[in-house]
């Protein structure tokens, strides 16, 4: 009977001699592409290293490649040419076929391949830093997928840069894909176990920081993620207090299953010198889908102000998703696929990298075209029967976004200039969006255009009356625009608002610093170090403030505290070496003023006060 | 008098056609024999499948709703070669608190015929009246949805419990290959 068969197919000019054999044809195949993740210890749920692994499960093996459901791969071939496809071709495809309807033969013992090598651990080596769950999360057996968030402390005591990071699930069978996330306004702490759970649900986080420092790297998990160094000059920071969030999609196994992730950090020495950007293309405010539209289209696009190199790319959506689209239009005309996911997952949802960065000139615009299906023939479709559905980060609702991960081609550093077109973009969509005016006003405020800014900051607070975050950054708009009197009008409406804000007590101190108020100064000074004793300029400040008011001790109590722990703050050395030359101790001032020479070379007031004490 | 006549017929169907298998605690038993329950449920399943292993709160459900009223449930391990060990491990960790059987030479998959794992089938007075799958939450391998919205298994065992007469049907359910285990 088999040997019918074999001569039958063995006629097919496709194929070779004979018929495929596991050792000789599916075994290379399999430890490829399969063994990643099917293999002791990984995500999938067998093994699939030796003969008797595949041979259980041939018919199994051929109908899953032949859907192409495994090896999971959404992208279109052809659009976007991505590093560490997993995609088989048609022709691995019908080998495996061809096996499996012949019986799946082991074949020659000499021709099996070995086994492949897999590091076990970290794959990475052994981490700088761990940071681990503090206790473990609960799946519950049973219901439809959990997404959840978890918040991790990396304790450092100085800024530090991350070459790699690496995820450890901790639970692989449950755990679908993971982000992290960087969070350094501390608001995820603040969602951190308040339904009694470690972390707080949430298919998205959105973080709203104070300054502008876009958070430029994918952190990325999913089964099979084959992990890589960012390229030595673009590290990114980790800061003290900064949090990580690791965002996790979970889906039940069945059994009530417990999950204590880690996360591995690779430092380096090497502060970054190139600075990658995440650009985000969306239009969240037009998903407002009928029940039942198996079409729905939102678009969004931006054009780019600079050149940019594109390295990797990460279209999400949830259930309703369908047919994702990226798209490239270049300046003049033609067009290029960024990336097209006919038939979208959010199971399998993951960052594509480029194989070789994808260069993108001035004047391109990208886009994004996202259908989506709201009918009750969408299997995934989470309401039954369909029902409105518009944007949110619950799994019942929709998002259209697609991030790219950009790197401006010249120096210097023109994230700001990207970051002013994704806003004025943004206003577009948005006109009285509080974001947008917000961001603009910071941008300009950085780029020394206080006038500009303050109408940004303005307009911002039209749309969010009452944000004591606004209100300092426009009073510090002000401060720098040479008026003191509205600045501190806007800091003391920051400190109703919110009387523990830290900014601006601090703000609202270097006002009375300038008017020489030193009692009204130390008062904020010492509520900034109420919130954060560590806070290394308002020590320093504090100190300057203390010795202005002849309290001497506590003046260099606090000086000291501050070159502790910051020894290349210039100001805590400087104000130090006064305070210990007014006292007399000049062997110590002189050191201080020493240190802060060697910060700053040029500084003519150190050099003089060094003259003063007669250690030139 | 007659309809009683007429089970009797339909009992002698299934004698004919029944199975003596090893439980996992080492008993001989017949689970077509009657023994006068409702129904008998065979949950054809296996350790390393996936889909099996989702759906065990749900068969525990059914188990629970079900059991009260007069049916039996087996688990039917369908992998030959997996040891005891294993099976009784996996039993424990799925919380399943009915019986399982160990189909080694595949005597109740012939006879009922499922396709994959997991795969019910229901034997109302002998006759062989749902095969198929527990419900339609699973679309393909891999494509689900959130919850079902057609419970196949649980409208036959209403059925049968209501004693309604059942007109024999299959379904196809979505899982792992068995014929991968001949």
């Amino acid at each position: 009977m088999r040997l019918r068969a074999l001569f039958a197919i063995g006629a097919l000019p496709a194929l070779g001699a004979s018929s495929p054999t596991f050792n000789r044809d599916i075994a290379p195949i399999v430890f490829s592409h399969c063994a990643t993740c099917h293999r002791p210890g990984e995500a999938a749920p067998f093994s699939l290293l030796t003969y008797a692994d595949a041979q259980k499960r041939a018919t199994q093996i051929a109908a899953l490649t032949s859907s192409r459901f495994m090896p999971p791969w959404l992208p279109e071939p052809g659009k976007g040419d991505f590093a560490n496809e997993r995609r088989l071709s048609a022709s691995q495809i019908r080998t495996i076929r061809q096996w499996a309807a012949q019986g799946a033969p082991e074949g020659n013992p000499a021709d099996l391949p070995p086994q492949p090598k897999f590091v076990e651990g970290w794959q990475l080596g052994a981490p700088d830093m761990i940071v681990t769950l503090d206790k473990p999360y609960t799946l519950a057996a049973s219901g439809s997928d959990v997404f959840r968030n978890f918040v991790f402390r990396p304790a450092v005591n100085a800024t530090r840069y991350v070459r790699a990071v690496e995820v450890r699930p901790g639970n692989k069978k449950i755990v679908h894909h993971a982000n992290v996330l960087i969070d350094r306004s501390g608001s995820s702490r603040l969602r951190d176990g308040q339904d009694g759970a470690p972390g707080f649900d949430g298919m998205d986080v959105k973080i709203e920081t104070q300054t502008f420092d876009p958070d430029s790297h994918f952190l990325f998990w999913k089964p099979g993620t084959s992990y890589s160094e960012e390229p030595k000059d673009m590290a990114w920071r980790l800061d003290p207090g900064t949090d990580l969030v690791l965002n996790m999609h979970l889906q039940p196994s069945g059994k009530a299953e417990s999950l204590q992730p880690s996360i591995g950090l690779y430092f380096t020495d090497q502060a970054p010198t190139r600075f990658p950007m995440l650009v985000q293309l969306e239009h969240d405010g037009a998903l407002d889908i009928p029940a039942g539209r198996v079409d729905f289209v939102v678009k969004d696009w931006l054009k780019l102000p600079v050149d940019v190199d594109l390295l990797g790319i990460y279209p999400h959506a949830h259930y309703l998703g369908k047919d994702l689209q990226g798209l490239a239009t270049l300046p003049d005309g033609s067009t290029r696929w960024l990336i097209h996911i006919p038939d979208w997952d959010i199971n399998w949802q993951a960052v594509y990298r480029y194989k070789k960065p994808l260069f993108l000139p001035k004047g391109t615009v990208i886009s994004m075209r996202y259908t989506y299906d709201n009918s009750a023939q969408n299997p995934r479709n989470p309401s039954h029967p369909p029902k409105r559905v518009g944007n949110g980060d619950k799994s019942t609702d929709e998002m259209a976004h697609l991030w790219l991960q950009v790197l401006p081609r010249s120096a210097p550093d023109q994230r700001m200039i990207l970051q002013e077109s994704v806003m004025r973009r943004r206003l577009e969509k948005y006109p009285s969006d509080f974001l947008a005016h917000y961001s603009l006003g910071a941008l300009l405020q950085a780029q020394s255009m206080p006038g500009e800014a303050a109408e940004y900051y303005r307009r911002a607070l039209l749309a969010r009356p009452g944000s004591a975050t606004v209100h300092n950054a426009l009073g510090a708009t002000l401060l720098s625009g040479g008026k003191a009197k509205e600045a501190m009008a806007e800091f003391q409406q920051a400190l109703r608002l919110e009387p523990g804000y830290s900014n601006a007590h601090y703000n609202a101190a270097r006002v009375f610093l300038a008017e020489e108020r030193f009692g009204d100064a130390i008062e904020h000074l010492r509520a900034v170090i109420r919130i954060d004793p560590r806070d290394v300029p308002a020590l320093s400040d504090l100190g300057a403030a203390m010795m202005a008011t002849g309290q001497t001790d506590e003046s260099i109590r606090y000086l000291h505290e501050a070159v502790r722990l910051r020894p290349d703050y210039f100001n805590a050395r400087y104000n130090l070496g006064q305070v210990l030359a007014e006292i007399g101790k000049v062997d110590e001032a002189a050191s201080e003023f020493r240190a802060a020479l060697k910060l700053q070379p040029e500084d003519a007031d150190s050099r003089e006060a060094l003259r003063k004490i007669g250690r030139e | 008098m007659r309809r009683a006549f007429s089970i009797a017929v339909l009992a002698w169907g299934i004698f004919a056609s029944s199975a003596v298998l090893t439980t996992l605690d080492g008993r001989r038993v017949d689970p077509l024999a009657n023994t006068g329950a409702k129904a008998v449920v065979l949950l054809f399943t296996r350790s390393d499948c996936p889909i099996s292993n989702r759906y065990a709160p749900e068969v525990e459900r059914l188990y629970e709703q079900f059991a009260a009223r007069g049916f039996v449930f087996w688990l039917v391990y369908v992998d030959r070669t997996e040891s005891e060990n294993n099976i009784r491990k996996h039993v424990r960790e799925f919380g399943y608190r009915f019986g399982a059987l160990l189909d080694r030479k595949h005597e109740l998959v012939s006879l009922a015929k499922p396709v994959v794992t997991p795969e019910a089938a229901v034997y109302a007075r002998g006759q062989l009246v749902y095969r198929g799958r527990i419900d339609n939450r699973y679309v393909a391998f891999g494509k689900a949805r959130q919850a079902a919205t057609e419970h196949d298994l649980e409208k036959v065992l209403e059925e049968v419990a209501a004693g309604r007469t059942v007109q024999p049907k299959t379904t196809r359910a979505i899982g792992c290959f068995i014929e991968d285990l001949k």
